[in-house]
This record gives C-alpha cells, structure tokens and sequence, in this order.
C-alpha cells in the first residue's frame, strides 16, 4: 500500500514535473516563434531596403550609361609665333591657335551626333556639326550630314596630330577652313582595306567673295548660289608584311560657283565669254592622287604626298556706279563759262578661271617614343597658264572713259555759258599680279611627346615667292604690293624673294 | 658671327645628344597590357621566360584588348595582348603618332566557348540560337530545348576582345540589356557555375566548374566542342586567333621574348594554359 502511495506521489511529482516542463518548453517556443516573427519583419524590412537600393543602382545606372554615351575630347595649342615678314607687326606675338572641345553623343550604337566649337580669343566658331548613322549589318556604311570635314587626306588629317604648324598652301586655297555643309557617303568593307567617300557640298564654304563695293556676299557661310558641289575619295592600303603599309589614293572634286560678272575670262587673261545673265555658272574641277608610305626603319619613318591639279574660278563683280558733280568755273574770251562736271564712274571685274597644280610632300621619321622630326615641301601654282615673267603684264582691260558736254549760255558782257559735263568712266579690268604667284614652301619641325597628352613643337616655315614680273630700267619690279608699319609705308617687289618665313614654338595639350 | 656659330654649335650638340639618348639601350623591363582572355597565358609565359632570364623583368596587366590597344598608341605599354585584330581607326592613331603601322604577331588561337550550368540539359546550340539568346529574343531555356526557366546572359565589358568578337561573330547587334558584365572570363566562369539558369562566354582556358556547350554554325551543321582538333581544323565556328601588337618590329630584350614565345617552348605553354599553339 505503502509502496503505491509512493508510486502515486511519484507519477504526481512526475506529471507536475512534465507539465511544468512542458508549459516550459510552450513559452520557449511562443518566444521562438515571436523571435522567428520578429526576424521575418527584418528580413521584410531589410529586403524591401535592398530592393529600393536596386531600384536606385539601376536608375543610376541608367542614367550612368547614357552619360557614358556622351564624350568629351578636345586639344589646346597655344604658341609664340616669330613672323619675319617686314609687313608684320608685331613681329612676335603668343596666340591661341586652336582650343578645341569635341562632343560626341552616341544615343544608340551606330548614330553619333558631333559638336566642335573652336574657342580662340574674340571668337568662337563651329568648326564640326554632323550627324553620322552607320548601317548595322554589313558595317560598311556610313552616312554624315551637316558640316564636317572635305574628304581629303591632309584636311582629313588632324591638326593635334599633324607634324608642321599649318596645313600646304595649295590645301589651304582649295579648302578654305577645310569643313563644307553637305551630306557625305562613306563605303568601307571592314574586310577590305578600301575606302570610298561621296560627297555633296555647298561648295563656296569658307570662300571669301566680295561685290564691288568690298563686301562680303558669302558672309555667314551660306550658300549664294544653286550649284552643288560633288567630291569624291577612294583609297586602299598595300601591307607591305611586317616592314609597313601603303596607302594609295585619288580625290575629285566636280563643282561650280556663280559668275558674279558680265565678263568671263581664262587662265591666261585672255577673253573667254560674254556671261548674258549674273547666275550662269563657271567650272571648279581637280583632281588629286596621293599616297602615304609608312617603313619600319628604325622607328617609323613616314613619307605623304599629294598632287593635285585643275581649275578654279573666282566669281568677279558687275559694276556699280558713282557719281561726283563738282562745280567749276573760269574765265576766258570775256565768257564766263561755269561748268558742273558730273563724273559716273562703274566698276567692274570680269570672273577668271584660272589652271592651277600644286602638290605636297612630307618626310617624317620618328626617333625613339618621344621625338619626330619633319620635312615638308609644298608648291602651288595658282595660274599654269602664266610664265613668270608674263604675270603683271597680263591683263583684260575693258576700261573706258567718255565726257560729254552740254553748254547753254546766257547774258552778252561776259557771256555767261554753262556747261553740263558729263564724263562716264568705265572700269572693267583684271590684271595678273599677286594672286598668279607661285610660292614654294620648305618646313622643318621637331616634335617632343613630353607624355600621353602634351607635346611641344618648333616648326620654322620658309616660304618661296617665285621671283615673277619684269623690271624696268632702274630695276623696279611691275608687281608690288604697299604695306604700313608704323605709320612708315614699305614696297614689296614680286621680282626679288621676299622674306616671309614664320618660326612657332607650340605647346599642345590634348584630353 | 662668333655668336651665331656659337649657337649653331649649342643647337648641334643638344640635337645629337637627343638622338643618342633616343637610341640608348631601353631598360629590361617589359610592360605587357591588355586582353583579359590571355592574362593567365601572358603570365605564364611571363613567370616562366623571367625563371630562365633572371635578368629579365616582365610586367603583365589586363584591362581588355581596347585598353591594351589605347595604351599601346600612348606609349604605355611595350606589349599589346589582343584577342581580335586592330581596328582600322586605332591603327590610324598608331600611324598618326609613331609613323608605323604597328606589328601583328598572332601567337595563340582560341575558341570562343559557351559556359552553362552543369546542371543544364541544353548540349548544343546553333549560332542563331546563341545570336537569339544574347540579343534578347530568346529568353527562356524551353526555346532551345531546355527546362521552363528565364535564361540569365553573363557577358565581357565593352573594353574587352572577346566582347567585340562575340558581338560581331555571334550577337550580329545590340546585347540585351539584361546581359551582365562582368571584368574576365574568369568572372563569368564563376558566375555560371552558381547559376542553374546561367549562360556565359569566354577563353577556353577558364573553363572549369562549368559545362561546355557545343556550337553548330547553322541548324544543317555538326555541332562540336572547342577541343585542340576541332579548333585547330577550324572546324569549331568560334575561333579565333590571339594577337600581341608591338609600335614596331622587335628589337633587343622584346624581340628575345617574342621568339621566345613563338618557340617550341612557348608554344607548349599556350597548350598548357588551355589555348591552342600557332605553331
């Protein structure tokens, strides 16, 4: 009995034990679960912060890609410029050559929009703005439109990269500030080492062309007549195995500017045609060949040249009159004559289309990392028609002059007679001169790579006026041309050398 | 006249003093930069020319075929690694600063490979399926024969060869959007390898931990595996080869490197690493 009351105790004790255990283990478990609650709200909490912080990594870095589709280049060369010509004062001066800054947008693969202002002092002008869309499939290709550079390989050829200050001569004159408005094809098979370039321009881009008075009709750039103007590029490149490469290439261009005359004349001043109606058209056409030859001897050594040769017209003016009406009077033979001289003078300048050729050629060795040295030689002759020693003499002249008189008189002691006198001058000539000279030009230059981003260059230009014109007696020449320094008025003689030769010390930096 | 001579003597002895130190003998050390498909070869190559050339001092950085190219044209680097060809616009910079068109020694070859999953049923797929799969039209393993799953697309940075290769041999346009970039094949190997519904790119050499899918050029053709054989005989529709670019031909300790690694010896390491020898 004993021993089951003690077995009873014992359950007792037990089942209490248990039950305690168990409400125990209830409240652990209610905590557990509290805790597993309370954890799961963090875990909400923390997930939803993780996902409002994707959501912002992802707008930034939707934003962040388009920005990288945005670039910015661009290059300062800032000079000293020691010009030794007797017309140029000052004679040494620093300048801002370029400041250039390139944007580049490109919203989807393939079409990249393009933006460059020129910063100089004084000015700022647009030098690129074009659109380019390249087709996607067989990535050959590409259409610009809006201003860019013509399709020639040294305006092609940048000037932060290019080993002389200043572009050849005969360039410079066939591509004045080397851009044109228009729309151009570019055809390049990437397998091929072809290249094809078509293009329509405006034409008179950069021209100066002025009307009788001096003034500009092609002032902001826009064309001022109908006449689009077509060029053309191809090039394809040899690999001369592991040696170097060569380039080979021909340019044309196939244009035509307005006749801003009555009179049209040719290369040689001789009468070309009556122009019936200011609009009529006159050729620009050339032709270029060029090639570039690139050897490994030693470091690069490069050798460029072009020759480019053709017709070029310049646009002439028609006349525009003035009108002076003096009064006079004198007496003779007891009359008294008072005379009112209206004097009507015209002006005018026959447009002349003029043979032309000039070529470049470029040596250009490379020594080390950091030093190039260069040698160009580049000659234009503006009018291959004209021999030296004919430029100054000849000329069209169609000048005239004719004074007509119309007397009424009056009175008898004096007589009083009056005289209406009209003089009608015309001035309708061109004469060669300046503007016929050929001039070949030496330039050494000597670049420095200080590092990725700057280089320094010391360039010494020497320009070759060819000595044209005759003499006369006391051995002055027949074309000069007058300038004034310092209130001193000096004389140029085309028939000596004239010094105009140009050093420049350039520091560049590019970004 | 004493003046002006004295200065001409000044201007020659400057002038000839630069020369002479532009051709003194250039430091040993050697900077090799970019591909990331062939760092780990470049490497070895590296680690085992400077063990039996102690005096030799071999620097090797990545960065992606672009960046080496760009630092190839700023004189930053001695050595280019790239895993495609020049493009004409960097060999015009080239030619713009040095005058040279550069040397293209191919000294690898590749093949492209696709990682998946090992987990992964898809074992082959077609070039336009792959073209499909990295534009965004495919998005789903059930379009080519594998499970009911949204397919995750890992791909190289802009910078990078294989990027460029991929994109104009394989993609034919845009990547889609939701390709992640990642910096090496290593990376992308990694991230496929944890990832059911991954697919990647990339050398050959990184792949482990993943498996390799077979490409077939159209739906007509054999499909096949990049392997020594198949690459080899070109038979494997993306090969490639693998390109060190110099400014100029090799002189001196660069020249003696190169030969190195265009010898026998070199070549057996290209094998090692995973790549396929030139020679």
């Amino acid at each position: 009995m004993r021993q089951i009351s003690i077995l009873i105790v014992f359950f007792g004790v037990m089942m209490s034990f248990f039950q305690a255990n168990s409400l125990f283990a209830q409240t652990k478990v209610e905590d557990l679960k509290n805790e597993q609650d309370t954890l799961k709200e963090k875990v909400t909490t923390i997930r939803d912060v993780i996902s409002g912080v994707e959501e912002r990594l992802a707008t930034a870095e939707a934003d962040l890609t388009k920005l990288t589709r945005i670039k910015v280049s661009g290059y300062v060369q800032a000079q000293w410029l020691h010009n030794e010509a007797a017309s140029s004062y000052p004679g040494n001066l620093f300048q801002v050559r370029r400041a250039r800054v390139k944007f580049t947008y490109e919203p989807v693969n393939g079409v990249v929009f393009v933006v460059q202002p020129d910063f100089l002092p004084g000015s700022i002008t647009l030098k690129d703005a074009y659109a380019q869309a390249n087709e996607p499939w067989l990535k050959t290709f590409s259409l610009w439109v809006g201003q860019f550079n013509r399709p020639n390989y040294e305006v092609e050829y940048s000037s932060s990269s290019r080993e002389v200050p200043e572009r050849s001569r005969v360039i410079r004159a066939l591509y004045p500030g080397e851009r044109a408005i228009g729309a151009k094809m570019e055809i390049a098979p990437p397998k091929l080492p072809l290249k094809i370039q078509l293009a329509l321009f405006n034409g008179n881009d950069g021209l100066t062309i002025t009307d009788a008075s001096g003034n500009s009709i092609n002032p902001t750039n826009n064309d001022f007549d109908n006449a689009k103007d077509f060029m053309g590029r191809v090039t394809y490149a040899f690999k001369l195995g592991n040696i170097g490469g060569l380039t080979i290439g021909a340019h044309g261009y196939y244009g035509k500017i307005k006749a801003n005359a009555y009179d049209a004349i040719n290369s040689d001043y001789t009468y070309n045609k009556k122009i019936d109606n200011i609009g009529e058209t006159l050729k620009r056409n050339w032709l270029g060949f060029e090639g570039q030859l690139h050897l490994d001897v030693l470091g690069g050594l490069a050798l460029k040249g072009e020759y480019i040769f053709g017709v070029n017209s310049t646009p002439g003016y028609y006349a525009t009159s003035t009108v002076v009406s003096p009064m006079t009077s004198a007496l003779k033979n007891d009359t008294l004559t008072l005379t009112t001289l209206t004097t009507k003078t015209t002006t005018a300048r026959p447009a002349i289309t003029r043979n032309f050729s000039g070529y470049y050629i470029y040596l250009i060795k490379n020594i080390g990392k950091r030093h190039q040295i260069a040698v160009r030689f580049d000659q234009y002759n503006p009018n291959t028609k004209l021999a030296a020693d004919q430029i100054g003499t000849a000329k069209w002249d169609e000048s005239s002059s004719q004074t007509e008189n119309k007397y009424t008189y009056a009175g008898s002691d004096p007589v009083v007679a009056t005289n209406a006198q009209t003089k009608t001058v015309v001035n309708n000539l061109l004469k060669s001169g300046t503007a016929d000279i050929t001039y070949s030009t030496w330039t050494f230059g000597y670049t420095y790579f200080f590092d990725d981003y700057i280089k320094f260059m010391i360039a010494y230009e020497i320009p070759v006026n060819r000595k044209s014109g005759t003499r006369d007696a006391n051995g002055d020449g027949n074309i000069t041309s007058t300038y004034k320094v310092n209130d001193v008025t000096g004389i140029y003689d085309y028939s000596n050398w004239i010094k105009q030769n140009v050093l420049t010390v350039r520091m560049q930096v590019k970004f | 006249m004493k003046r002006i001579n004295k200065v001409w003597t000044i201007a020659a002895l400057a002038l000839i003093v630069m020369i002479g130190a532009a051709f003194m003998p250039a430091p040993k050390k050697i900077t090799v930069k970019g591909s990331d498909t062939m760092v780990i070869l470049a490497q070895k190559w590296a680690e085992l020319y400077m063990k039996a050339h102690p005096e030799a001092v071999i620097q090797v950085t990545g960065g992606g075929s672009g960046t080496g190219i760009a630092a190839l044209v700023n004189g930053s680097t001695d050595i280019c690694n790239s895993s495609r060809p020049m493009k004409r616009s960097e060999m015009d910079k080239l030619k713009d600063r040095y005058a040279s068109l550069g040397v293209e020694i191919p000294c690898a070859k590749d093949g492209i490979t696709i990682f998946l999953h090992e987990s992964n049923p898809v074992k082959e797929l077609s070039i336009k399926q792959l073209s499909g799969i990295y534009s965004g039209k495919i998005t789903n393993w059930k379009e080519v024969g594998g499970p009911d799953m949204t397919i995750k697309l890992y791909g190289r940075e802009n910078s990078s060869g294989t990027y460029v290769f991929f994109k104009d041999n394989v993609v034919k346009g845009d990547y889609a959007a939701s390709c992640q970039t990642l910096p090496g094949t290593a990376a992308v190997v990694n991230a496929v390898s944890k990832d059911k519904s991954g697919i990647g790119y990339g050398g050959a050499a990184y792949a482990s931990g993943v498996k390799h899918c077979a490409v077939k050029k159209d739906e007509k053709s054999p499909a096949y595996v990049a392997t020594p054989e198949t690459v080899k005989a070109n038979q494997y529709p993306l090969t490639r080869y693998l390109y060190m670019y110099l400014k100029n031909r090799p002189t001196g300790d660069i020249k003696a490197y190169i030969d190195w690694i265009l010898s026998p010896e070199g070549q057996k390491i290209v094998s090692s690493v995973g790549y396929f020898p030139v020679r």
